[in-house]
């Protein structure tokens, strides 16, 4: 065993922190601010994401001969706890973490060689089309039809909850191509290289913070050429199950995520008043709450960086669905406490001042702002990417006679 | 000892119920929150023939003599459909607080408020830490025989559209918290208003040297009218707790995942056997603490029961709906999360529950 604390690292913080508070435009830093769920505000977030890749930053968990950073388990873990202090906007997964990682490992030479590039510089932005408005936790029995006909497929059907697939420009998908056999032998995994095609239609859906995040996706008779194909046809399920690997496989810290939002909870603690006395800060039955979060907290923290490390810890099979579920749920207790130090001031719907670039003051401060919003859209963490329920069916399996 | 609601007020439940039911459907009311009306003229036009304006008070006072079970008979109706006319703010605390005023502006107004004419509102919350009587730091200073009050008063209901404000304020820096009373558009007033989470009008207000006229400093006549605003408060939130279990209920017999309702599954089943068990006890706690108040024998301990437990069971039951609803559960479209959007701030109005199980537990 080694931790290892080489005095190189510090510089390498240092590098890091001094890149972070330079670099970020003005409006960057306030979308950063303003991010009331695991998901950026659009435009801003793909600014940063050009700017993290004009320095070479761009993607630390990516192979180096694919544009990683070849940095060390430990460097990437100072990177991400030193994007997490500067609050600076989280990059969307989709791309960066789920289809790119995916096209790494079982793309086409030719898949790699057209999407990568686009993927790490910010020119694409990709959705993730997967589930229905029939199909969520039973994924498998998604009906969204292409048939094969010359070279394309003709696609029908309907994708829900997709998320920024009206800011995205492409978009990768599940559909059936066969209804033979068991549910999962007959899908296939698409890339579609446009939003565009005749007979795509993307509506957002406004989401309980009271902005459009996900989205609905219609498809009639839309012809997409088949060399988009991932995989075999009908082999889609396994190509996915691969992709989930990358999805949920904790490719990217989320415990520095946490622990900032346990310092904006008592930054907010030390200067709002207990009413049993002192400030809330000072409090101890906050700070026993405090002190449970913070230690699991800590502990996923720990987790994390035995996984990254490669630790065997990581290999075991529910390790993807522990993960998913012990951040999900911390990031919604965090959440909560935020919300409940605002109390009354966390009322107000303030949707103009969450805009960036609005220049609307908020009401209270800018933690009021987001407290609440950061609260309702947390909700979702717990639903989405394989709701908890269905994890911990999966972890009971590895758990039951072992 | 009997807890049911009797025949009278079973009847008002029926008619406000039947009202509601054909006027104020979700997406009515969605539409009335998208709209610049703070609230429906019609509908507050509407609870005024019902008589649930002039209900809680006096007869001598031109109202009808209503007793506080009288209001949670039909305020658990307000909350299953999300009701936001400003009824506790401008009845049971506004208007409540100018009736025991002996002022001849104060008994005109009131009369105003009980027709519907006027709105009153009642300045209480501070913000953040301020969850109680006892935390109130705006300060009113003594004025040539009356008082000018300075401070920020937050999150008032109605702020900028209540025609006559109460204000919770303390006399003097150490002095005990008294009510006064104050008109929209005094000179040093200044309302900045928005929408709450919830669809509520709502306002900032900061005072600055604001004239006010003192109504009372009888500290026991203050907490009554903050404990039956709480009640009916409290009533609201078992309302919408309820409309939750109910639409759960039905949304996990006829959602199906894996070829079977997801009712069917134990993970969910248990789910929503605690919202159940949840709303059971939110609403076991609302009516005995009714009876206990109408008896007069409700000690602030029990108020703070009340508040504590129907805040926490709230927030629990929005949060397993939403849970149990899986994607559509996030979306503004439906009702769900708007229930549990007005849970969350009935939790946080008067104190959270936190703050109120934290008393209990004090003794
Ligand atoms: C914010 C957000 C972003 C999303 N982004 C995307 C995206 O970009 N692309 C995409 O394809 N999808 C996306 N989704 C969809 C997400 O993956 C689904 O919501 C999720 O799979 C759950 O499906 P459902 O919503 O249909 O809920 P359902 O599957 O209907 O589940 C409803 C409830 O039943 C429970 N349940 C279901 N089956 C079982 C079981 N076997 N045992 C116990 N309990 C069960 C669930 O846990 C849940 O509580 C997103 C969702 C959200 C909320």
């Amino acid at each position: 065993m080694n931790i290892d604390f080489a005095p190189e690292l510090e510089a390498f913080r240092a590098e890091v922190a001094d890149f972070f508070a330079s670099a970020p435009t003005p409006a960057i830093r306030e979308a950063g601010r303003k991010t009331t769920s695991v998901f950026a505000p659009f435009k801003e977030c793909m600014e940063w994401h050009r700017i993290l890749f004009e320095k070479g930053w761009i993607a630390p968990h990516w192979p180096a001969e694919h544009g990683g950073t070849g940095w060390s388990v430990e460097q990437r873990f100072i990177f991400a706890e030193e994007y997490r202090k500067a609050d600076l906007p989280p990059l969307l997964p989709q791309s960066l973490g789920m289809v790119g990682p995916l096209l790494i490992d079982i793309g086409t030479q030719a898949q790699k060689d057209r999407y990568l590039p686009d993927i790490l510089n910010g020119n694409d932005f990709w959705a993730q089309g997967y589930s229905e408005p029939g199909s969520g936790s039973d994924l498998a029995s998604l009906s969204c039809r292409a048939e094969p006909d010359g070279d394309d497929y003709v696609i029908n059907g309907s994708k829900i909850w997709t998320t920024y697939a009206h800011h995205a420009n492409r978009m990768f998908m599940l559909v059936r191509t066969s209804k033979e056999g068991k549910k999962q032998q007959g899908i296939t995994f698409l890339l579609l290289d446009r939003m565009d095609y005749p007979g795509m239609d993307v509506r957002p859906i406004v989401g309980l913070d009271g902005f459009p995040e996900q989205c609905e996706v219609f498809f009639d008779n839309v012809r997409v050429p088949q060399s988009g194909r991932v995989g075999e046809e009908n082999d889609g399920w396994s190509v996915a199950k691969h992709l989930l690997k990358h999805e949920r496989g904790g490719g990217n810290a989320a415990s520095p995520t946490l622990t900032r939002y346990c310092q904006r909870a008592r930054e907010a603690a030390a200067e709002t008043r207990s009413p049993f006395g002192g400030m809330l800060a000072d409090d101890p039955v906050f700070q026993q709450e405090m002190g449970e979060l913070e230690a699991d907290i800590a502990t996923l923290g720990h987790f994390e960086k035995l996984a990254i490390s490669g630790h065997e810890i990581a290999r075991d099979p529910a390790f993807p669905s522990m993960n998913k579920t012990m951040n999900s749920e911390l990031v919604q207790r965090a959440s909560t406490v935020m919300m409940q130090v605002s109390g009354v001031d966390g009322l107000a719907r303030q949707l103009e001042a969450l805009r960036v670039g609005s220049n609307v003051e908020p009401l209270g401060s800018e933690f009021d702002l987001i407290s609440m919003p950061l609260y309702l859209n947390s909700r979702a963490t717990t639903i989405y990417a394989g709701s908890n329920e269905v994890q911990r069916d999966l972890i009971a399996r590895t758990a039951v006679g072992s | 000892m009997d807890f049911s609601f009797t025949d009278e007020q079973q009847m008002l439940r029926d008619s406000v119920g039947k009202f509601l039911e054909k006027s104020y459907d979700f997406d009515t009311r969605q539409e009335l929150v998208r709209s610049d009306a703070p609230w429906s003229a019609e509908a507050w036009q509407q609870f005024a023939e019902f008589g649930l304006l002039a209900l809680p008070f006096s007869e001598d006072q031109g109202g009808l003599g209503g007793s506080i079970s009288d209001c949670v008979a039909f305020a658990e109706l307000f909350g299953k459909h999300l009701v936001v006319e400003p009824y506790v703010a401008s009845i049971l605390l506004g208007g409540t607080a100018l009736a025991v005023s002996a002022n001849e502006s104060a008994q005109q107004w009131l009369e105003k408020v009980q027709s519907g004419e006027a709105i009153a509102g009642f300045a209480f919350e501070e913000g953040r830490g301020t969850p109680a009587l006892d935390q109130t730091r705006m300060v009113a200073t003594p004025a040539d025989g009356s008082f000018t009050l300075t401070g920020e008063k937050r999150t008032v209901m109605a702020g900028a559209e209540a025609d006559i404000l109460v204000v919770v304020a303390r006399k003097g820096e150490t002095g005990e918290p008294a009510l006064f009373v104050v008109e929209q558009g005094s000179d040093g007033f200044a309302a900045r208003s928005f929408t709450t989470i919830d669809g509520r009008s709502a306002a900032n207000i900061m005072f600055e040297a604001v004239p006010a006229l003192e109504i009372t400093d009888d500290r026991e006549l203050i907490e009554r009218i903050l404990n039956h605003a709480i009640i009916v408060h409290c009533a609201e939130a078992v309302g919408a707790m309820s409309a939750l279990l109910s639409t759960t209920g039905e949304y996990a017999m006829t959602r199906k995942q894996f070829g079977v309702p997801i009712g069917s599954f134990q993970a969910v089943a248990h789910r929503l056997a605690d919202m159940k068990i949840a709303y059971t006890k939110a609403r076991s706690t609302l009516i005995y603490t009714t009876a206990l108040v109408e008896s007069g024998a409700a000690s602030s301990r029990d108020i703070a029961i009340l508040k504590g437990q129907t805040g926490k069971l709230g927030q629990a039951i929005g949060e397993a709906a939403i849970q149990t609803h899986g994607g559509v559960g996030m979306t503004d479209e439906l009702n769900v999360s708007h229930y549990h959007k007005r849970l969350l701030a009935l939790d946080a109005q008067f104190g959270a529950h936190g703050f109120h199980l934290r008393m209990v537990g004090q003794g």
